[in-house]
């Protein structure tokens, strides 16, 4: 029940390229929250949030990545979540997040 | 045949994913398959969620989680008496605009992911979700 994080810059691409693993939910969201205006706050760039290895989200997850986005958009930058796991991508579809959150839309 | 298994958590967020495993353990040992048991798992800890969330400060009260599981199917009510709220006031979350807000998805996920779901709210009281999943038959 815990979450790991990891950024790093990819200045080729000038983009943040963020890894998460493990779950999100209502205690670890704040870590998550803190993790994206983090490294946004360091560097305004677009994000790609990688989701190979979290094997859970939930609403308060959604939520931070949806107020991630607001904030962004902003100054026209994306946030993009990059291989969701089946049981995700299903609660991308079922609220309609994975139309303006995942790159294959 | 059915029987009642019930839990009393306190509101606090670091229990919300101890009563996600213990439901999803009940529910993959009644049948349900790895998609179902996934959606039960997403709609209980949307349910605690929003306990914790919206319950009340003192995060030492309990609330409750009740499953009954058995003819095909499982039952989980979770019960606060965190205060209640308004249901009628409740909005679908408008996510496909492109200004999405950040809260009030949960109540929209627990409907998307269960077969039957009821709210029942007073205010001053508490409120209780009572939600259904059915074993899908082959």
């Amino acid at each position: 029940m815990s979450l790991q994080m990891k950024s790093s810059y990819n200045n080729e691409l000038g983009q943040w390229e963020l890894v998460a693993k493990g779950e999100v939910d209502i205690s670890t969201a704040p870590q998550l929250r803190e993790y994206l205006d983090g490294a946004y706050r360091e560097k305004k760039a677009d994000i790609l949030l990688h989701l190979d290895e979290l094997n859970y989200i939930d609403s308060t997850g959604l939520g931070v990545i949806i107020g991630a986005f607001g904030r962004m958009q902003e100054s026209d930058n994306r946030i993009k979540l990059i291989n969701p796991r089946d049981n995700i991508r299903k609660l991308l579809n079922i609220t309609s997040l994975d139309r303006i959150l995942c790159s294959d839309h | 045949m059915t029987d009642i298994l019930k839990f009393s958590i306190p509101g606090k967020p670091e229990y919300v994913g101890t009563v996600r495993l213990a439901i999803s353990s009940l529910a993959n040992s009644a049948g349900f398959d790895i998609e179902a048991v996934e959606d039960i798992k997403v709609a209980v800890s949307e349910a605690c969620t929003n306990v914790v969330c919206h319950g009340s400060p003192n995060r030492e009260e309990c609330y409750e989680v009740a499953c009954e599981v058995g003819d095909g199917r499982i039952i989980i009510s979770i019960v606060d008496h965190a205060g209640g709220y308004d249901t009628a006031k409740y909005q679908k979350p408008l996510t496909d605009c492109s200004c999405p807000k950040e809260g009030g998805l949960g109540i929209f996920i627990i409907k998307a992911l269960m077969d039957e779901v009821d709210i029942f709210s007073e205010l001053g009281m508490g409120t209780s979700i009572k939600m259904v999943k059915y074993l899908s038959r082959f």
